[in-house]
């Protein structure tokens, strides 16, 4: 088990240096410094303002190699953009956004908050809503229920989540006036009111294809023969369902979630934008549009990570959930 | 089962009970009660430094945190200047050697709001870090070298070049700074002293600032009514400097206005408080009419009840706080206003239709007490020539000329207005928009009508009948340079395409982003493009200096796009700018203004026109037409807005028992059929 997690780690270390070369390519040899100063102070400045802020944000060293290193010192040589760019970058010293210069920590920081107030109860709610509706599907398997509720997942899946961002602003914020129509708070008695529309419509924009997953997942292990071993030992239908069959069918639905949870931090452009929630999200979409390359390279930086982060997670969380699954030395030999 | 059941029906219950405590209010409470304005902003201005901030979003805030010298009378029409921080307007007077002087005297007695900064400059009596000090015109001054400091980057630098040594000093810090690191690691203040000043401004005692003018300029004073030109206490600038978690001065203001920043969330809101070591609140004995409701005004102000006596020379602010919420989209934003939790808006294209019915508001607004007021903003929408091309531009002679005269007469202002303003706009027939000096509401451009005939005309007399070129047989092609790729602006172009397209002149759009449209305008590698200018203050300067060879954009970088350049205009605009406004300054105008008539460096089209909408329980509402904060003459009715509110927002809660009735009686006969079933 040990060995392997080394093994996966490693995998994962050479994926990220791979990652930050794709990002240098894409960052710094296609939007070169030049351009970046101009876009972030604009074209009227002077030359020695270009040069103070290139200085400023570490832009103003030469891309690959140093040529005017000496061969006594190699710190010179590699004094260049790329070897800082791995350095900062995996050393988490993200530097100051290239648009309004405050640390990229501290934007991340406080967009983090928001960003998980409004992930994380979308993704326990989803998660219970979806794993209890599909359970209550596989129950009344081939009834009217179950027929009609498959026609609600595949209607809900066909609809573009944009629809229900501004449908249900229009329905329940307009309409009914049930909640605010967009907004942020960070006061806890204010932030539920401004997260109730937009978690109603998340898990209402989820469900349909959640629900059809886990069902079918469900209705696979219904029809082992340890259900028909249990049901013959005289357990009840719903000690089938929820001691039998769920726990059984967990290895796929810990796939599901396992590789969600890191994106819980970057959370949602979509949702964040139309709703006005300064989280991360949100703040994706302002670097792109407010031409901060720092900010974005971090951004993409960090989700690359998790998204490894979160495939080592799963693999690891397989081996805990069922014993069937042998990882590293003992599956190969 | 049961057990499951009874389960999710509690779950399901205690949501709907929380359904039931629902509101849509964004607000605390605690806040229904209290004179708060409640305002929206859709990007968080990029920088607070009153050297710097230049942009509508910004001057919202800077304006209320930062006092100007001078200030504009909230009620009268044409603008007039009255006294700010300044004891008076200032004296001008001719000095000795022939130069031109202005003398503005601060009112002694000055605070700045408090703040964390002042403890640099030594401890109160009590041993307390300080908190405030007085203003001195050195703060201003020290604000003036602010704006030459090539460092600071303002955009306005080439305004004060009038006042001696102005710009010999931005170049002197600039060669110290070069010359000596030791030099440039010194406080800004520092710097500036050891740099030896601005040669025409001299500090007179603690509150005496004379500037001394190379040439008169009678617009500088204009200057002086927007926070360009606010003291600045040098602690400020020091103290925050972006390092040991300290914010940078752009994001954190320090002024002598009536509200100061408490809340800066660039992400979230913003919220001035009322200032109370704002002179007006300290001292309304003093009647200064900055701070005071003004008692004059004309007679629509009498009616709609700007001039009411529970108001008229009062003592200002009436707001205790502004709170500037971030909504990034419109439409959201708009039906809060509907909602009436933004006090104030304008109208999205989306309802235009629904809110404004024959140019009224439509029934439906006037039941809910809402009132419309429109303003033309002194600001002037064109399409350009670029008049170093040599198809289109000066060096093609009298075929350019009549060139662009044909295409100016092919375009339908009106009907553009319609289709993409919903109507709003003023057409244009000069650069001058209305409401300044020199404007003449009767003077008709023959080349702003809509005349397909006399342009096809024109078009054949240029050598291009039908649109092909007599002397090659080539069709004539032009291309349109634009700045925006978004849909919206691209049928905008096309409208203009496809009326040049009437007269035979095939014009090919060219969308670029801005940025590059930029770099094109920089190579001077453009026929035709569309811009607008809104004005900084209100003097036709703003406007004719658009046309002057000197700010060409191929010589200089400047604002003259179309880079038109004719000697006896430039003359004119020289005398203009020297002249106060009067007979001579009129006529001087009125040739300048016949010049671009007949030479047509461009079709001028509209003068925009701002419909904003606002709640009953705001009073004192009047559209100012410039960028310029008025929020301090502002008053609310707390009461009135609580209870409109809340009979404008009962949450409808039938559709939810409806459709869990519904649901109910869908899903039960399933299950019992199921267990019925099974036994």
């Amino acid at each position: 088990m040990l060995a392997y997690i080394v093994r996966r780690l490693a995998y994962g270390f050479a994926t990220v240096l791979g990652v930050l070369g794709v990002l240098f390519v894409l960052f710094f040899a296609v939007a070169d410094p030049d351009e970046m100063a101009i876009r972030a102070i604009g074209e009227r400045a002077s030359p020695e303002t270009y040069t103070a802020w290139k200085h400023n944000h570490g832009y103003d060293k030469p891309l690959l190699l140093n040529p005017q290193h000496s061969w006594a010192s190699i710190g010179r040589y590699t004094d260049t953009l790329l070897v800082e760019h791995y350095e900062r970058m995996l050393s988490f010293r993200f530097g100051r956004s290239d648009s309004d210069d405050t640390p990229i920590w501290t934007r991340i920081r406080e967009g983090a908050g928001p960003s998980l107030s409004l992930t994380l109860p979308l993704f326990v709610l989803g998660l219970l809503v979806g794993a209890a509706l599909s359970l209550a599907v596989a129950f009344f398997r081939d009834t009217y229920i179950d027929r009609s509720v498959l026609v609600l997942c595949m209607l809900g899946m066909s609809v573009a989540s944009l629809i229900y961002i501004i449908a249900g602003q229009y329905v329940i914020g307009k309409l009914l006036r049930w909640f605010p129509i967009s907004g942020f708070d960070t006061d806890p008695s204010m932030i539920g009111r401004f997260l109730a529309i937009p978690i109603l419509i998340g898990v209402l924009a989820e469900f349909g294809g959640t629900v059809r997953l886990y069902r079918t997942v469900f209705l696979e292990e219904v029809n082992r023969d340890y259900v028909r071993t249990a049901r013959a030992k005289g357990c009840g239908e719903i000690r089938v369902m929820i001691h039998h069959v769920l726990r059984n069918a967990l290895l796929p639905i810990i796939t599901n979630v396992v590789l969600a949870i890191p994106f819980l931090f970057i959370g949602s452009i979509l949702f964040e934008s139309f709703f006005g929630i300064p989280g991360l999200g949100a703040l994706t979409v302002e670097a792109i549009n407010g031409n901060d390359f720092s900010t974005l390279r971090t951004i993409v930086y960090i989700g690359a990570l998790l998204y490894i982060v979160g495939q080592i997670l799963t693999d690891i969380c397989y081996s805990l959930a069922d014993p069937r699954v042998r990882l590293g030395a003992e599956a190969s030999g | 089962m049961l057990r499951t059941t009874s389960r999710f029906l509690i779950g399901a219950l205690a949501f709907a009970l929380s359904v039931v405590a629902c509101t849509n209010d964004p607000y605390p409470g605690a806040d229904q009660r209290r004179k708060v304005y409640y305002t929206s902003f859709n990007e968080a201005p990029k920088s607070l430094d009153p050297a710097v901030a230049y942009d509508t979003a910004a001057h919202e805030i800077t304006g209320n945190v930062y006092g100007t010298l001078l200030e504009y009378h909230y009620l009268k029409r044409p603008y007039t200047l009255i006294p700010g921080l300044a004891k008076d307007l200032p004296k001008r007077e001719k000095a000795a050697d022939g130069g031109i002087t202005y003398t503005f005297e601060l009112r002694p007695g000055l605070l700045y709001h408090d703040d964390a900064c002042f403890a640099l400059n030594g401890k109160s009596a009590d041993g307390k870090p300080l908190r405030t000090r007085e203003v001195v015109a050195g703060d201003i001054a020290f604000e003036l070298m602010r704006v030459a400091d090539p460092k600071v980057a303002s955009p306005v630098l080439r305004k004060f070049a009038a006042i001696k040594g102005f710009l010999e000093f931005s170049k002197r810090l600039r060669a110290l700074r070069r010359a000596s690191p030791n030099f440039a690691g010194q406080p800004a203040h520092v710097q500036y002293r050891r740099a030896g000043g601005i040669a025409g401004i001299k500090v007179d005692g603690k509150y005496m600032l004379r500037l001394s003018l190379s040439r008169p300029d009678p617009q500088l004073k204009y200057w002086f009514a927007m926070p360009f030109t606010t003291p600045v206490p040098w602690e400020a600038v020091q103290y925050y400097d972006g390092d040991e978690g300290r914010p940078h001065f752009r994001d954190h203001p320090v002024g002598t206005g009536p509200f100061r920043l408490a809340i800066y969330q660039k992400r979230l809101r913003m919220v001035l408080v009322r200032n109370k070591n704002w002179y007006g609140v300290r001292h309304p004995e003093w009647k200064a009419p900055g701070a005071t409701y003004p008692t004059e005004g004309s007679a629509t102000d009498r009616k709609r009840g700007r001039l009411d006596a529970a108001y008229a020379g009062r003592p200002l602010p009436f707001i205790e706080r502004i709170e500037l919420r971030l909504e990034k989209e419109s439409i959201p934003a708009f039906n809060k206003f509907l909602q009436g939790y933004f006090d104030r808006s304008g109208i999205i294209s989306e309802s235009f239709d629904k809110i404004v019915l024959n140019d009224a508001l439509s029934p439906e607004m006037v039941a809910r007490g809402i009132r419309l007021e429109k303003s033309v903003q002194a600001s002037i929408f064109y399409v350009g020539f670029n008049m170093l091309d040599p198809t289109v531009g000066a060096k093609a002679g009298d075929r350019g000329r009549k060139l662009r005269q044909a295409m100016s007469l092919a375009i339908d202002v009106r009907e553009y207005l319609r289709l993409f303003q919903n109507g709003r706009g003023v057409v244009a027939h000069s650069p001058i928009p209305p409401g300044l000096y020199g404007y003449d509401r009767t003077y008709r451009n023959p080349y702003s009508r809509f005349d397909l005939a006399r342009a096809r005309k024109l078009l054949a007399e240029a050598g291009y009948p039908k649109g092909i070129d007599q002397r090659t047989g080539e069709p004539l092609k032009i291309t349109f340079d634009t700045g925006s790729t978004s849909a919206q602006a691209t049928l905008r172009y096309q409208y203009f395409v496809n009326s040049w397209r009437r007269i035979g002149v095939d014009v090919e759009v060219n969308a670029t982003t801005y940025n590059q449209f930029l770099e094109k305008l920089k190579l001077g590698a453009y026929q035709i493009y569309f811009t607008g200018w809104i004005a900084d203050f209100p003097d036709p300067e703003n406007f004719l200096f658009l046309l002057e060879s000197s700010s060409g954009r191929k010589a200089s970088g400047g604002s003259n796009y179309s880079n038109f350049s004719n000697p006896r205009y430039d003359t004119l605009y020289h005398a203009m700018r020297a002249m106060e406004n009067g007979p001579r300054r009129l006529e001087t105008i009125r040739e300048m203004l016949a010049i671009v008539e007949r030479e047509r460096p461009w079709i001028e089209l509209f003068h925009d026109e701002s419909y904003v909408l606002s709640h009953p329980w705001v009073k004192n509402v009047k559209t100012f037409g410039l960028s310029y904060p008025t929020l301090k003459y502002l008053d609310l009715a707390p009461q009135q807005r609580a209870r409109l509110r809340a009979s404008w927002n009962q949450p409808i809660r039938w559709p939810l028992w409806i459709a869990l009735a519904l649901l109910a009686a869908f899903i039960v006969p399933g299950i019992v059929t199921f267990f019925r079933e099974r036994q």
